[in-house]
Order: structure tokens, then sequence, then C-alpha cells
């Protein structure tokens, strides 16, 4: 009844048709073969008979089976919630012109600086939680500065100075890439706020190579990469923890990638958490990252991986390892590009 | 800059809809030795094919040398040039060491072998790494040592960049253990990297840069360079560290007083002294062997196969008996190396496994089969009553470990020989073998264990005999544990009592 059910589809019929075809070649090769037997048929015959199935069938197999299945394959991870794949062979197999070019507007919608914009947006949503003008909140803060200097009052100076670098680089630097150095000075000027809450209960310490660290902090990585990390290494992970939390960002840079590593030594995750959060950041996690609560740490990590995706491409982005009572690392990997002028899909971010 | 040698993005592989590897993500650099440690041996042997085949991948990507050689979307060639040395070897017996790395090499197009020329070409490496061994030796005359370091040359001569070691340290003695970290970190310091999978932290610990712990197929952990310390892995190991030391805090209030069970000496050829040792009735005595060929003659002794001849006798109380007659007495039981495959027969079924060695015992047990009910209806609610309809290919690797311990319990001996009991089992198993031989020492058996790697045995025992080839044997009693030379698997214990 299935099989019947599945005749509805074109590609059935197409891949039946073949294999009549097939069955009817292999039943006149072995009927010239009995006529052989008989000496009312030619060898020359058959062995032609023999060259055109195996060749249809190869032709057949090759040229239809296998990018048919290809192609079925990259639906359904993009039914699962996965990106579509860019790849040569992949445009191989589409079904027919129409087909391509719905797929094409597909991706192009997907790809589209509207799409990252919205991801990006969402991330300086995180930071602010509410939009406020810009100027207002700087000059508001440069007064509270100056109120505290001249009360003597330098940790609430030192802190609201902090507080306002922090916000005019996630508002206002209009960039979507930026250098790692700049980056890792924003995850600092961050870190220094939350060390007013937390004193020396808080650690932060940054790992490199020192032969490399000229060729990190050069590399271009998203707006926004670490901090939300940073964030959620602080409130899911070290603020639970009783005593001193220590954070770490190491960096390590290789021919073609640029790795970072993002650990805190932590409460960490359950492991059915960890499964559910890894799974998510393996597929295309915008719908679902709307609506996760935020109490779950797991939209600034979605958020991230969505952009490394659109920028760079499925094969680079994030991986998380916990175990329960131990920690949580989150490992990052992206392209290491020293200019915008070297990333594929440079017209998302415009 | 680094080069990376090898990366696993996000890989999840499924087999007949069983995900055996999930978001496996790891890289190994240039020059690094990275170890991995199973807590359970989900996945490893699709990890290992997944290494040296191109399998479809149903996500996630595989690089080498920074290239793609494997994704989701298919891959573009069958096999990798990555080198794996397990338990069993790829060499071709029957070819000289010479010929398995040189002539049999990928790309190798020469019709006249000239032997002199593979030998002086072989010299060189060898020589580099300080190994002697002939180029004319056959492959099948090589000790497990000899030919895992072949295996490792084969790999370099081939060059692949990456050559992976599956449990080496259970094949090996301590002082080979040494030798072979020597020559791996010869090789990495040459640009060549190493997966080295072992199941003690211990020993990965000497010889790695960075460990992945994982567990039921999925990556729960790479420690970095500056978390590669013993005390890192406590708390991973949680349950089995807290079973161990309930274990010695009971023995610590009445230490095992038993009466003297069995005398052994036993005159073996590569030791400058005959080996002698008394154990009494339920106490825990561990022989460590240092070198391989010692170990493969005591072997002989215990399992009566005659390859060379050997002299000793036994005395059990005051009986004296042949060593060549330990295996025909009941009062003696052995427990193989990898019991599960070696001591239970497929075409028996679960009671008659279970009463193998009973007939001594109870003499009409395949007579009678109300002896058989009776020891169904005591044992089911052990090992429960379903095992006793299932075949032996049916059972789970906890039930066979079960089946073959619960045997030599029925069978009631003095003094049980165990060969590396811990040998080829994840750490689940190892929790469940502790157990199991724990269950013997309760009931007063005494307990010999033979192991070339210390593994988990430290955790038992009560003696520990090293024996060395040419060398006097030497005895440490448990309070001088925390002294020993080496680092062992649950050494800590006895050293922070020692503090």
């Amino acid at each position: 009844m299935k099989k019947l059910k599945n005749f509805r589809y074109i590609s059935y019929r197409v891949f039946a048709l073949g294999v009549c075809v097939l069955l009817f070649l292999l039943v006149l090769t072995v009927y010239q073969i009995v006529l052989l037997l008989q000496g009312e048929a030619t060898l020359g015959a058959i062995l032609l008979l023999v060259i055109v199935s195996n060749l249809f069938a190869g032709i057949f197999w090759w040229q239809i089976v296998i990018p048919y299945h290809r192609s079925e394959k990259v639906m359904k991870r993009f039914l699962d919630g996965y990106t579509l794949a860019e790849d040569k062979e992949l445009s191989m197999s589409f079904l027919s012109p129409a087909t391509h070019k719905e797929l094409q507007r597909l991706e192009e919608i997907l790809h589209s600086p509207q799409m990252f914009d919205l991801n990006k947006r969402q991330a300086q949503y995180l930071a602010l939680q509410n939009q406020i003008n810009p100027h207002f909140l700087y000059n508001t803060l440069e007064s509270i500065r100056s109120e505290a200097l001249i009360a003597g009052l330098e940790s609430v100076a030192d802190m609201t100075e902090a507080l306002a670098t922090f916000f005019r680089y996630t508002i206002s630097k209009v960039e979507n890439l930026v250098s790692v150095e700049e980056e890792l000075e924003n995850c600092k000027t961050y870190f220094r706020i939350q060390q007013y809450r937390f004193g020396n209960r808080l650690q932060l310490h940054i790992d490199y190579e020192e032969e490399e660290w000229q060729e990190i902090i050069h590399c271009r990585i998203p707006k926004l990469t670490l901090q939300p990390i940073l964030e959620n290494s602080i409130i899911h992970g070290t603020e639970l923890k009783i005593g001193t939390g220590n954070l770490r960002i190491q960096f390590e840079r290789t021919e073609k990638r640029l790795i970072i590593r993002i650990s805190d030594d932590g409460i960490g995750m359950e492991e059915q958490t960890l499964l559910e959060l890894n799974r998510r950041l393996r597929k295309d996690s915008s719908k679902v990252s709307y609506q996760q609560s935020e109490t779950k740490g797991g939209i600034a990590l979605a958020n991230v991986n969505n952009r490394i995706h659109l920028i760079f491409g499925e094969e680079y982005g994030m991986h998380v390892y916990s175990i329960q009572g131990e920690g949580t690392d989150v490992e990052i990997t992206i392209p290491a590009v020293m200019s915008d002028r070297e990333i594929k899909n440079r017209g998302i971010l415009q | 800059m680094r080069k990376e040698v090898f990366r696993m993005e996000r890989v999840t592989y499924k087999e007949q809809g069983i995900t055996l590897l999930e978001d496996f993500n790891f890289n190994v650099l240039e020059g690094e030795i990275m170890g991995f440690i199973p807590f359970n041996s989900h996945g490893m042997a699709s990890f290992l094919r997944l290494l040296k085949t191109n399998l479809p991948l149903d996500d996630g990507y595989i690089y080498y040398h920074e290239e793609i050689i494997n994704s989701w979307k298919g891959a573009k060639q069958n096999s990798n040039r990555i080198t794996v040395i397990q338990d069993k070897t790829c060499l071709v017996k029957g070819m000289t060491v010479a010929d398995n790395i040189f002539v049999l090499r990928q790309g190798f197009k020469q019709h006249i072998i000239k032997p002199s020329v593979l030998n002086a070409q072989l010299e060189p490496f060898l020589k580099d790494i300080d190994m002697d061994l002939l180029g004319e030796a056959y492959a099948e005359k090589l000790t497990i040592f000899e030919r895992v370091v072949v295996e490792i040359l084969k790999g370099i001569v081939a060059g692949h960049k990456l050559i992976v070691l599956c449990e080496i340290s259970t094949l090996i003695s301590g002082n080979e253990l040494k030798k072979l970290h020597k020559i791996m970190r010869h090789y990495a310091k040459q640009g060549h990297s190493f997966i080295y999978i072992g199941s003690h932290f211990e020993d990965i610990i000497q010889v790695c840069n960075r460990a992945v712990l994982l567990s039921n197929g999925r990556i729960e952990k790479i420690l970095q360079p500056r978390e590669m310390y013993v005390d890192n892995l406590f708390s991973l190991t949680k349950d089995y560290d807290k079973l161990v030391r309930g274990y010695l805090e009971n023995k610590k209030a009445g230490s095992p007083k038993g009466k003297l069970v069995c005398k052994l000496y036993a005159e073996i050829n590569s030791m400058k002294e005959p080996l002698e040792f008394v154990v009494i009735s339920g106490e825990c005595l561990v022989i460590q062997s240092l070198d391989n060929q010692i170990y493969h003659e005591l072997l002989q002794i215990l399992t009566n196969s005659r390859e060379t001849a050997f002299y000793g006798n036994a005395w059990l109380g005051d009986k004296e008996f042949r060593l060549q007659e330990l295996n025909t007495n009941r009062n003696f039981a052995v427990i193989q190396e990898m019991p599960t495959k070696t001591m239970l027969f497929t075409e028996l079924s679960y009671m008659d496994n279970l009463c193998f060695n009973l007939d001594k015992r109870m003499r009409s047990v395949w007579a009678r089969g109300n002896i058989r009910r009776s020891i169904r209806t005591e044992y089911a609610p052990i090992l429960g009553d379903e095992v006793f309809n299932m075949t032996i290919e049916e059972l789970s690797e906890g039930q066979k470990y079960q089946l073959v311990y619960t045997r030599i319990l029925l069978q009631k001996p003095k003094i049980v020989f165990c060969i590396q009991p811990f040998k080829g089992a994840d750490m689940k198993h190892r929790m469940y073998i502790w157990e199991l031989l724990e269950k013997l020492l309760e009931k007063g058996i005494a307990v010999v264990i033979l192991a070339v790697n210390l593994a988990d045995t430290l955790s038992l025992a009560d003696r520990l005999i090293c024996i060395d080839k040419n060398k006097e044997q030497i005895e440490y009693l448990q309070e001088e544990f925390a002294a020993l030379p080496m680092l062992a698997p649950w050494l800590y214990l006895y050293r922070e009592d020692s503090v």
C-alpha cells in the first residue's frame, strides 16, 4: 500500500521506469543467449546488448540515482532545520530549472543581510534588553562619572566609564566584523563591570601562544561573539558556584582556522541539557532561539552560532563541552581571515 | 603557527539507526600526542573505522591536513592516510620486517626487490629510535612491543602523519611502555601526531599533551595541557573512587589474616632467581611482570601450554603438586585474559557454562537435573532469571563477566589466578570486574593477579611483587604502596593516606 502511495511522486515513477528498461534489456540478453545456444544469434549481438545494458545502468545510477539522493539529503537536512549548503556538486542535482530557481531564491532569503541583521539586532537587544537613545545614555553616564569624580568616588567613576565603553562598542560600533583585539577589549570591559559585583570571586585568564598572538589579534570575527558567551559562563556557570570562579579565554591559530575556547569551572550542565544544546547548535536555530527562555542560556549561544553559519558557512560554528559540577567549555571554530575581503559571503555584511 | 593534522567537526555517525558517535568534535595538531580515555566502549570501534575509512556520515565534517576528506555530503576517497595500531597485527606473516615496511607501502613500484637494500634503508630508522631489531626478522617472530614499533615505522615510512595506538599499554610491559613513549615523543618532535587510546589517565598523562574524555560516543571534555594532572580525573570517576575508598577503609579496620593457602615455586628461564611466593586465604597478591618474556612464561605455566619446558611446584596446605597439574586441580582456578571471549562456550547453554567446573564438587551435576534446578533457583535473584534462557551471544558484556566469575565462585577453589583481569574492559565494566573480584576475596578465596600493567589491580592488592628480567623480585606490602616508584592508577589513595 505504501509503495502504491509512493507512485504519486514523479521520482518513484522515473525510478520504476529505469528499472523496467534495465529488466527489459536483461530479458533481451537472456533471449539472445538462448538463441545463440540454438545457433540462431551471433556473439556480437549479445556483446552489444551487454554493453548497452551496462552503459544504461551506469548512466542511470551515476547521473540520476546518485544526484537525486544527494538532492534529497540536502532537502531533508533543510527540513530538519539546517541551512542550505553551498556546494558545486549539489547544483548539478536539482530536479528542474524551476526547482533550482526556487531553491536559489530561498537561499537568497536565508543568506540575506536582512536575515543577518535580524540575528545581529537580537544580539544587541540581548545586551541592552530595551532601546535607549545612545547619545542620551552616553551623556547621562558621563554626567554620573563627573559627579562621582567630584564626590571622590573613584570606583563609581571607573565603573561608569567601563559601562559607557561597553555600550559604545555594543550599540554604536556599526561594523559586523571586528578584530579579535577589539572583541577581547570589550570582554575585558564587560568583565571589569562584573568584577564590581563579584569582586575576587571571579577571575579572568587569557591564554595564547606568544608567537601566534600578533596573527591572532588581527583576525576578523563577528562583533559580539565572545562577550555573550562570557556573560553566559558567568550567569549560568560561575555565579552559582561556591568559591572562586575561573573564566578562561583561550586562542589558538592554525593555518586555516582560529579556535577560541571560553571555559569556566562553574556548575556545568546535565548531560541531557548539553545534548539538546549541541543538537540545537548543529541546526539552524534562528526559529528555535526566539522560543527559548533566556534562563536556559541558549539564546546567546544560538545567536552567535547563527551569525557564524551565515557569514562563514556551516562548516564552522560552535560546540559545547560540559561535565556537571566540573565546568563548561564553549569552542568556536572560524576561518582565520585578516580582512573582510577574504570572506566568501561578504554580501551579507553590507 | 601550528598546523592541524586532523579534525572531526561535529561528526554524527549512525549504523542501522543507532547513533554511535554524536557531535564528535576535536582536533589534533602537528606534533601532538592526544590522549583518548573512553569511559565505555560505545562508538569506539566506529571511531577507529572512521579514521581509516570514509564511511557515510550522518552529519559533520572530517579534515586531514585542513582539507576536507569526509562529510555528510560524501567523501572524496575511500581510505585515509592514517595508521591504526590495535591488539591485532596488520603485518603480513611470512614476510620480513623490511618487506612489511617498504614493499607493502602504497606506491612501491619496484619489481626486483633486494633485501639488502631494504635492510640498509631500514637501519637509519631503527638507529634513530635506538631499536635493536633485524630487518630480516619475520613478522610472526616479533614480540608484541617489536610488532607495535614496526607498525609505527610502517606508518612513518608511508608518510602517515597521524598514528593511532589503541590500548597498547595492556599489551606490553612497563619497561617497554617507557620505550614506546620515548619513540612517540621522538616522532612527535619530527611533526608526526598520535592519538593514544588508553583506559587510565595515569598512563595517558605520562605521554600526552591533551586528553579527550568520552562516553557513550560523545566527547565530554577535552583536557588542555594545564589540566593534565592526576587530581583532575577524580571527580569524573567519583563512583569508582567511592567504591575503592570504601573497600580500603573496611580493609584497614580488619586486614585479612587468613591461613596459608598456597606456596608456589617456579623456575622461569628469563628470571635470575626462581619465582617464589606464598598467599593466604582472602588475600590479593598482584604479580607485575615488567618484562613481556617473563609474563609469557608465567602465562604458559598458568594456562599449562607446553611451548617451553618449565619446572616448579605448588603446595596447597601440605599437599604438593607439580605446576603442570594446576589446570586440572579444581582447588586452583584460572581466569584468563579477556574471559568473556576466551572462557565462554557459545555452543553451550548458560547453565552448562555456569556449571562447567562443578564436576569435582558435585559429581552428579550433569546426571541430575534437580542440582541444576536448585542452582538456578539459588542464583536467579543474583544473576537474573532471564539470563538462563539466553544464548551466550545474547548476553551483555557485563552478564558475560558475571557468568565467568560466578562459575569460579561455584567451583569454590582455594586460589584463583587472574590474568590481566581489567584488560580490554571500559570504565563501567572495570568497576564491575572489581566488584566481582572483591566477592571472591570476601569468600576467602586467595586471588593472584598476573599483570603487565597494574591498571586497577592496585586498588585491590594486599601485596605487590614486581619481577623483571635478570633481576631479583621486589615485594611491596600495602603500607609501602605510597612509595612505589611509578605512576599507577589508585596510587593516590595510598599517598593520601601516608600524608
